[in-house]
């Protein structure tokens, strides 16, 4: 821990957290004008077409129309947790998305700038790396539910209340088995480190059974063949979390209205909006990490690609950069991968009932997140015979 | 002053201001958001304190599922009745006067047991292992060992409190039509 040894270090690793916020916002109007673009597709309409190329441009105007908006509390309202929410519904998002390593580290020799000498630096392509990191994601996006909470009471009004009430409700008992479910993933890589698990699923398929090591060259080593119903119980789950169809019954707008947020409008409602993003954001990069590889690239290593790096640039600097944007863009393709599926079931999928909500997190996915947990204790406990 | 002072102490305050707003704010809504703010609060020296999944855990277990139910019973449930209750009348100051004395004698009591222990205990204690896996593998350790009857007599009464609760929502006509 530690922002640094030196002012440089301190104010790159100061930026990388701005950045990385700001990425996480602007990526924002980019999925929201997939989405609508993607729902037409899907429901054989055209969607925005008409303000810029490919209706690119009606994101800028959907923003100057949110900001321009008149700002308006409820009579009935609490104006202190009124504001407050959406503010809040923020800050979950933005601090777990910044503890997910998205590329190998950039290691910077020592330069000379301003007459004096600076580095070498080792720069880590997240905002921060904790060694629990993921008990700290769980916790930290776990708070998610207040601003639900705080919004719903806070507007003063039914529909938001019991929108809020909804929400928060299936968001504490999806908890349980979204905790469950990774619990198989952390005994399989012995770590909570998603570094130490990126590091872990690295060449082709290959584990120790009983003495033996068996390895199959035509896969990669990914979570996604040693726990694949923990990969479907956390993908479910965090649909639930995120509150997105088919488990949006926090909004059910023939029911609701809008639910919690029936009260926000402009950009606050946006800010509700961003926060729904943030976690879609997070799970689909947990997704990619956990059960994909995380940044790794199949059937090519790191140490390939540093190879190659080294071969196509002079310095030592430029290569480990370039290095880093491979492994990027590597990751960057499994993360855009979820969050389009995430899009494409909120347009396939229709809203479940309550009861089978609850029915379904309490009954189907519990159950199965613990016989996963109890099921790889034994296989890992038998194979290390 | 260093920064790890700095920080135990805007911590230490921000816990304890938001522990007090917990007991002199009227409105039980503000009460239980307070509540939620001092267990971060707490998390966060947890963190100070290099005991990061125990931080987590704090956050997850206190924070983020045991509040929100909190919150929510608060909001089902019509309090004022109960308010109106409990600040007038003999039996509610005696209740008071009795939970001050209990609340006085725990820190006490907590302050006397605890002198000598940071000092008695660092053989096994599992933050010094580590910051990742190490400290909880070690607390894992003593968990299963060293602490394992009090650890299970407290699953046992978790088990027993599940089992009331829904004893007790089944007996009011339950959650699901029959």
């Amino acid at each position: 821990m530690g922002m640094g040894k030196d002012i440089f270090e301190i104010t790159v690793n100061g930026l990388k957290l701005v950045v990385i916020f700001l990425m996480m916002v602007q990526a924002v109007p980019i999925l929201v004008w997939l989405e609508r673009r993607g729902s037409a597709f899907i429901q054989n309409r055209l969607g925005p077409n008409r303000v810029g190329p490919l209706g690119l441009m009606q994101l800028l105007a959907d923003a100057v129309k949110f900001l321009t908006k008149e700002n308006f509390v409820p009579d009935t309202a609490k104006p202190l947790l009124y504001y407050a929410a959406p503010v809040f519904a923020l800050i979950p998002g933005a601090v777990a998305f910044s503890a997910i390593p998205m590329s190998t580290p950039i290691h910077i020799d020592a330069f000379e700038m301003f007459g004096s000498s600076w580095g070498p630096y080792t720069f880590l392509v997240q905002g921060y790396d904790i060694g629990v990191g993921i008990v700290f994601i769980l916790g930290v996006s776990s708070l998610a539910a207040y601003t639900l909470l705080m919004a719903g009471w806070g507007s003063g009004n039914k529909y938001s209340l019991m929108g809020a009430l909804r929400a928060s409700a299936q968001t504490i008992s999806y908890e349980l088995a979204l905790g469950l479910s990774i619990v198989g993933v952390i005994m399989l890589y012995g770590t909570f480190n998603l570094m130490d698990m990126t590091m872990a699923q690295q060449g082709p398929l290959h584990f120790a059974f009983m003495g033996h090591t068996v390895t199959a060259n035509w896969l990669p080593n990914w979570g996604i063949f040693y726990q694949p119903l923990a990969a479907i119980l956390f993908f479910t789950t965090t649909f639930a979390e995120s509150n997105r169809l088919p488990f949006d019954l926090a909004e059910g707008e023939s029911e609701l209205v809008a639910g919690f947020h029936t009260e926000y409008g402009g950009f606050k409602f946006n800010m509700f909006f961003i926060g729904e993003y943030g976690h879609m954001m997070i799970a689909s990069g947990l997704m990619a990490l956990f059960f994909f590889g995380g940044f790794g690239i199949p059937y090519v290593s790191v140490a390939q690609v540093q190879e190659w790096a080294a071969s196509a640039t002079s310095t030592a600097t430029g290569a480990s950069a370039l290095v880093a944007l491979v492994h990027f863009l590597s990751f960057f393709i499994k993360f855009a991968f979820f969050l389009w599926v995430f899009i494409w079931v909120r347009w396939t999928l229709p809203r479940f009932r309550y009861d089978q909500l609850m029915d379904f997190g309490w009954k189907t996915l519990l159950p199965w997140a613990l016989a996963n947990t109890i099921l790889t204790a034994f296989v890992i406990y038998i194979a290390s015979l | 002053m260093t920064a790890d002072a700095f920080l135990f102490w805007f911590l230490a305050i921000v816990t304890l201001v938001s522990g007090l707003s917990v007991i002199l704010l009227a409105n039980p809504i503000y009460s239980a958001l307070c509540l939620a703010m001092t267990m971060v609060g707490v998390s966060a020296l947890f963190v100070t304190l290099n005991a990061y999944f125990i931080a987590g855990v704090q956050l997850i277990v206190y924070a983020g599922a045991v509040m929100v139910l909190f919150v929510m019973v608060i909001m089902l449930f019509d309090l004022k009745k109960d308010l109106q209750a409990f600040t007038r009348g003999i039996l509610s100051g005696a209740l008071k006067i009795a939970s001050v004395g209990l609340l006085a004698g725990l820190v006490v009591g907590a302050i006397a047991i605890s002198t000598g222990l940071l000092a008695e205990k660092t053989t096994d204690n599992p933050v010094t292992m580590g910051t990742g896996m190490e400290s909880t593998k070690a607390l894992g350790n003593i968990l299963f060992s060293k602490y394992i009857f009090g650890f299970e007599a407290l699953g046992v009464l978790l088990l027993v409190i599940a089992v009331g609760a829904v004893a007790l929502a089944r007996s009011k006509g339950g959650t699901h039509e029959q």
